[in-house]
C-alpha cells in the first residue's frame, strides 16, 4: 500500500516506512543509552570527581562502546537503507514478514548484550578480547543482532534489484543510492567477519571449544570492528550528497568520480582492520605495511575524492544560484538556517579535519607506536564516528522527521543551534583526547593515579589542562545529544501533524539551474579549502614523526 | 543527481580541472605515504619487531620465574629487580596486575626484549617515552630496544585487564653509569634472598630454621605474583593485606552461606590450591588465580605470612 508524499512527490510504501519508523527509533534509544554512559565515564576520567568505582567504570564503557558504536549507528543505517532503497525508488518493501524478522532479531540482540552488561556479567570492553571471557547470551545477542542487520540488509539488495526489474528506478540509480549499495556490500563483508568470529566465541564461552588463539582472535574481530566503521563511511557520504540535493538542488560536479570513489572503498577500506595490529606480534611489516595502507592508500584516497567532490556540490549549486562572488560566498550565503545543511557542513569538517588526519597518521605502521591504546585513539574515532557519522545522522534525521514521521519540528529554533553545541563539545572532546594519548595516557584506564599499584607515574603536567578541557567539550557534547534525542522524541509523539507543503520547516531546494557553458575552474573555493586541509595533514604528520623519532629505538 | 538518477550524459562528462588537479595531488600524496613507511624501515631508528615465538602461558611463566631466579639483585615494592647485561636476552612477563621484572638498563646500549603475558591480553605502554605495543599470552614478541635517554621509565597496561588494570605498572630505569644507581634507590638493594633453587620439592627443608623459611617465602611472595595483588603494609585495594593475617578470622563465602574461617595453615593452603573454594567477602569481584607452588614453596610463603604480625 502506498501513499503519494504531498511534499516531495515520491511514492511511499507504507510498509517500508513502518520499518524506518521501527529502526530509527530504536536507534534514538541505543544514543540515548550511549550519551548517559558517556558522561558517568567523563566524570570518571576526570580526576577531581572520579566518580565511578572501578567495576562500574569498565562495565559502562563496554556498555557506551556498544550502545554507541553498534546499535545506534547500525539502527539508523538499517533505517537509511530502507529509506534509500524503497521511498527513494517508489518501489514496494520486499518482504515486511522478513521485514519483522530482522527487527525482532535486532532487538532482542540488542535487549541480550545491554541486560548481560548491566548484570555484570560482561565486563569485557566492546572488543572482548579473549581469553576475558563473558557470559554465552552476551555473545548470543551480537549473533542475533548481526543476523538481523544481515537480513535488513539483504532486503535492501532485494529492493534495489526489484525496483531495477520493475524499473521503478531507472536506467541508473541515484547516487545517494548507489553510496547505500556500498554501505551494504562493505556491510556484509563486515557482518560475514562477525559471524566467523563470534560463533566459535560463543562456543568457546559455552566450553564447547577449549581453546581460542588471541592473536586470531583479535585479527578475525577487527575485521568486524574496524569495517563496521566503514559502512559508517560510506553510508556518511551518501547522506553529504542526499543533503546537498535537499537543501540546495545540486549534485556531484561529476558522478562519475564519485560513483569510483565508492568502488574504491568496496575493493579497499575492508583492510583498515589492520590499523590495530601495528604494534602487535605475529604479523609482518610487509603485512602490515600493505594493509594498513589499505593497497596505498586508495581508501584514503576515495575519502580525499569525497573530500571534494561534497563540498564543491555546494560550491556549484551555489554559484548557479547566483552566489557567485569570490572564493566563498556560496559559503558565506549557505542556507545556514537549515540544521541539516549546518550538521552536513560540519560534519565534513570535523570528518576531515579531526578524524581524517588523525586516522591516516595514526594507522600508519610506525607512529601506531605512540599512540596505539592511548586515549588519543578513541579522541581519532570522536572525529569520524562521532562527528562525523553521529552528526550526519542526527542532521538527516531533520528532515525525516516531516518527512517520514509526518510531525513538525518542536522548537525549531534550538535545532538550528544543536549542530553547532553538539560539533564544538565532540571537537573540544577529541581534540583533548587525542592530546591526552599523544602524552601517553592510556585510554579504558579507570585511575591515572595508579592506586594500588607497586610504583605510580606522573605525567606531564599539562595533561591537567586538557582533562579539563575533555570534561568541559564532554559536557556540552553530552548536552547538545540530549537536546537533539529530546527533540526527536517530543516531535515525533507530541509534534503537529504535516498537513502538506506549508507545514515544511526546511526548505526542499529545487534543482539548481544548468551551468552555464565554463571552463576553468568549477569549484575553486573548495580546492582553497582543500588545500588548506592538506597543509593541516602535513603540519600533523611532521610533529607525529618528530615525536616519534624521539622515542626509544626499537627494531 | 543525489536522489534522482543522474542527468543525460554524466557517464561522458569531462572531469573538471580544478577536480582532477585535486585527484592527482591526492594520489601522490597517497603514493608518499605508503613510501615513506617502507623507507622508515631503511633510515628510520622505531619499526615494530617481526620477531615472534610460539609460547604458551605456563612455560613464559616458568621462562620468566627461571630468568628472575638466576639474575635479580634486589626487589622493588615487591618486584624483583632485574640489571641484565647489554645485549642479552630479558624476559618480561605481564600478569594480572604488575610487569615483572623491573629492570636496569643502559642508556645507548641494545637489550633484547621477550615480552609476554601469563593470562589476558596486555598493552606495554612505555611512559614517558611513550611506546606502545600490544602483548599476548601464546606469544613471545622479541622487541630490541635500545635506550636513548636516562632516567625512570614506568610501564603501564594500556590493555584492559580485569578490575585492577589501573594497578598493573612496571619499571624501568635507565642509567648511564652504575653512579646512577644511587638516584634510583638502587644501590643499596640487598643481595639476592635466600638461595631459591633450595625450595625444589626434592630437597628436604624439614631442618630449616624458622628465619631461613621465611625470607625464602619472600623469595616466592615476589616472584610467584603474590605482591601483585596482596600487599604487605596493611593497605587493600584488590587483594586482603597479608598484614596480620595468620592467625585473624576472615569471613568468606563458599557461594552458599557466609562464615568465618581462622586462617592458618590449612586455610592458605586451600587458598593457594583450590582459590575459588573460599572467596573473602568483599573481594568476590577480583578472584585470585591458581597458582602452581610446590609444597615447599608454600610451606616457606605460609612461614612468610606467619611473621607479617
Amino acid at each position: 500500500m502506498f501513499r503519494t508524499c504531498d511534499i516531495t512527490g515520491f511514492k511511499v510504501d507504507l510498509n517500508s516506512e513502518k520499518f524506518i519508523r521501527l529502526n530509527a527509533v530504536m536507534a534514538v534509544v541505543s544514543l540515548l543509552l550511549a550519551i548517559v554512559a558517556a558522561i558517568l565515564l567523563v566524570f570518571t576520567r576526570y580526576q577531581p570527581v572520579h566518580l565511578l568505582d572501578a567495576e562500574w567504570y569498565y562495565r559502562l564503557t563496554t556498555f557506551h562502546g556498544l550502545n554507541a558504536l553498534i546499535f545506534w549507528i547500525v539502527f539508523f543505517e538499517i533505517a537509511g537503507l530502507y529509506f534509500g532503497s524503497t521511498v527513494v525508488l517508489n518501489q514496494k518493501f520486499c518482504s515486511p514478514l522478513l521485514g519483522w524478522v530482522s527487527f525482532v532479531l535486532m532487538v532482542a540482540g540488542f535487549l541480550l548484550v545491554d541486560v548481560m552488561i548491566m548484570m555484570g556479567k560482561a565486563d569485557v570492553m566492546m572488543t572482548s578480547y579473549v581469553p576475558l571471557k563473558a557470559h554465552p547470551l552476551y555473545y548470543l545477542g551480537i549473533i542475533l543482532f548481526a543476523v538481523g542487520a544481515l537480513l535488513g540488509v539483504s532486503l535492501f539488495f532485494a529492493n534495489v534489484v526489484n525496483a531495477k526489474r520493475e524499473k521503478n528506478a531507472g536506467e541508473t540509480l541515484p547516487l545517494f543510492t548507489y553510496g547505500l549499495v556500498a554501505a551494504a556490500i562493505i556491510a556484509v563483508i563486515t557482518l560475514a567477519t562477525g559471524a566467523i568470529i563470534y560463533i566459535p566465541t560463543f562456543l568457546w564461552s559455552l566450553g564447547l571449544i577449549e581453546a581460542m588463539d588471541p592473536a586470531v582472535y583479535k585479527l578475525v574481530w577487527w575485521g568486524l570492528g574496524h569495517s563496521s566503521q566503514q559502512i559508517n563511511v560510506s553510508a556518511m557520504v551518501s547522506i553529504w550528497y542526499l543533503t546537498t540535493f535537499l537543501a540546495l538542488g545540486g549534485t556531484s560536479i561529476n558522478e562519475r568520480v564519485s560513483r569510483s570513489a565508492f568502488v574504491l572503498y568496496i575493493l579497499f577500506i575492508c583492510l583498515a582492520s589492520a590499523h590495530h595490529l601495528l604494534t602487535d606480534p605475529a604479523t609482518s611489516s610487509a603485512w602490515k605495511v600493505w594493509n594498513t595502507s589499505y593497497a596505498m592508500y586508495l581508501a584514503v584516497l576515495a575519502s580525499m575524492i569525497h573530500a571534494f567532490a561534497v563540498p564543491s556540490s555546494m560550491e556549484s549549486a551555489q554559484r548557479r544560484w547566483g552566489f557567485n562572488k569570490g572564493l566563498f560566498e556560496w559559503l558565506a550565503k549557505a542556507p545556514w538556517s537549515n540544521p541539516a545543511f549546518t550538521s552536513v557542513v560540519l560534519a565534513c569538517i570535523g570528518f576531515g579535519f579531526i578524524g581524517g588526519t588523525t586516522g591516516v597518521i595514526f594507522g600508519m605502521e610506525q607512529t601506531n607506536i605512540i599512540v596505539h591504546n592511548t586515549l588519543a585513539i578513541p579522541g581519532h574515532f570522536k572525529g569520524t564516528v562521532v562527528i562525523g557519522t553521529t552528526l550526519t545522522f542526527m542532521g538527516i534525521t531533520y528532515y525525516l522527521i516531516p518527512l517520514i514521521f509526518r510531525r513538525k519540528i518542536v522548537a525549531f529554533k534550538l535545532a538550528q543551534i544543536q549542530p553547532w553545541l553538539f560539533f564544538f563539545g565532540i571537537a573540544i572532546l577529541a581534540v583533548s583526547m587525542i592530546a591526552l594519548g599523544q602524552l601517553g595516557v592510556p585510554r579504558r584506564h579507570w585511575d591515572s593515579s595508579f592506586s594500588g599499584g607497586p610504583f605510580t607515574h606522573t605525567f606531564n603536567p599539562s595533561v591537567d589542562f586538557f582533562w579539563t578541557l575533555m570534561m568541559l567539550g564532554g559536557s556540552l557534547a553530552f548536552i547538545a545529544a540530549l537536546i537533539w534525542v529530546l527533540q526527536v522524541v517530543v516531535s515525533v509523539f507530541f509534534g503537529p501533524k504535516i498537513t502538506g507543503p506549508q507545514d515544511m520547516q526546511l526548505p526542499l531546494s529545487p534543482l539548481a539551474p544548468a551551468a552555464k557553458e565554463h571552463k576553468g575552474y568549477e569549484a575553486p573555493g573548495t580546492l582553497v579549502l582543500t588545500l588548506l586541509f592538506l597543509a593541516t595533514f602535513a603540519v600533523l604528520f611532521f610533529v607525529n614523526w618528530k615525536w616519534l623519532a624521539a622515542t626509544w629505538w626499537v627494531k | 543527481m543525489s536522489l534522482l538518477a543522474p542527468s543525460e550524459g554524466w557517464f561522458q562528462k569531462k572531469v573538471a580541472k580544478d577536480e582532477r588537479m585535486w585527484i592527482l595531488i591526492a594520489f601522490a600524496v597517497c603514493i608518499f605515504l605508503f613510501v615513506w613507511m617502507i623507507m622508515w624501515h631503511v633510515v628510520g631508528r622505531q619499526n615494530p619487531s617481526n620477531t615472534t615465538y610460539k609460547t604458551n602461558p605456563t612455560e613464559f611463566a616458568q621462562l620468566h620465574d627461571a630468568y628472575v631466579k638466576k639474575n635479580m639483585i634486589g626487589m622493588d615494592n615487591g618486584i624483583p629487580v632485574v640489571k641484565p647485561e647489554p645485549g642479552s636476552d630479558v624476559i618480561l612477563m605481564g600478569q594480572m596486575w604488575r610487569w615483572s621484572p623491573a629492570l636496569i638498563l643502559k642508556k645507548d646500549e641494545w637489550y633484547n626484549l621477550h615480552i609476554s603475558s601469563k593470562d589476558l591480553v596486555h598493552g606495554f605502554s612505555l611512559q614517558p617515552s611513550n611506546m606502545n605495543f600490544q602483548i599476548y599470552p601464546s606469544y613471545d614478541y622479541v622487541l630490541k630496544f635500545k635506550p636513548t635517554a636516562a632516567g625512570e621509565c614506568k610501564i603501564l597496561c594500556n590493555e584492559y585487564c580485569g578490575i585492577g588494570h589501573h594497578a598493573m605498572i612496571g619499571k624501568i630505569v635507565v642509567i648511564e653509569s652504575d653512579a646512577d644507581l644511587a638516584k634510583y634507590g638502587y644501590d643499596k638493594l640487598s643481595a639476592a634472598p635466600a638461595d631459591y633453587s633450595s625450595s625444589a620439592t626434592e630437597e628436604d627443608i624439614s631442618g630449616w630454621s624458622n628465619e631461613q623459611l621465611v625470607k625464602a617465602g619472600e623469595t616466592v611472595y615476589n616472584l610467584k605474583g603474590c605482591s601483585g595483588c596482596h600487599k604487605t603494609d596493611g593497605t587493600v585495594q584488590i587483594a586482603p593485606s597479608f598484614k596480620g593475617l595468620y592467625g585473624s578470622k576472615s569471613k568468606v563465602s563458599d557461594g552458599k552461606s557466609t562464615f568465618e574461617i581462622q586462617v592458618d595453615d590449612a586455610y592458605i593452603e586451600t587458598s593457594v590450591t583450590e582459590p575459588q573454594k573460599h572467596i573473602v567477602v568483599g573481594f568476590e569481584k577480583t578472584q585470585m588465580a591458581k597458582l602452581d607452588l610446590s609444597a615447599n614453596e608454600l610451606k616457606q610463603v605460609t612461614a612468610f605470612i606467619k611473621s607479617l604480625q
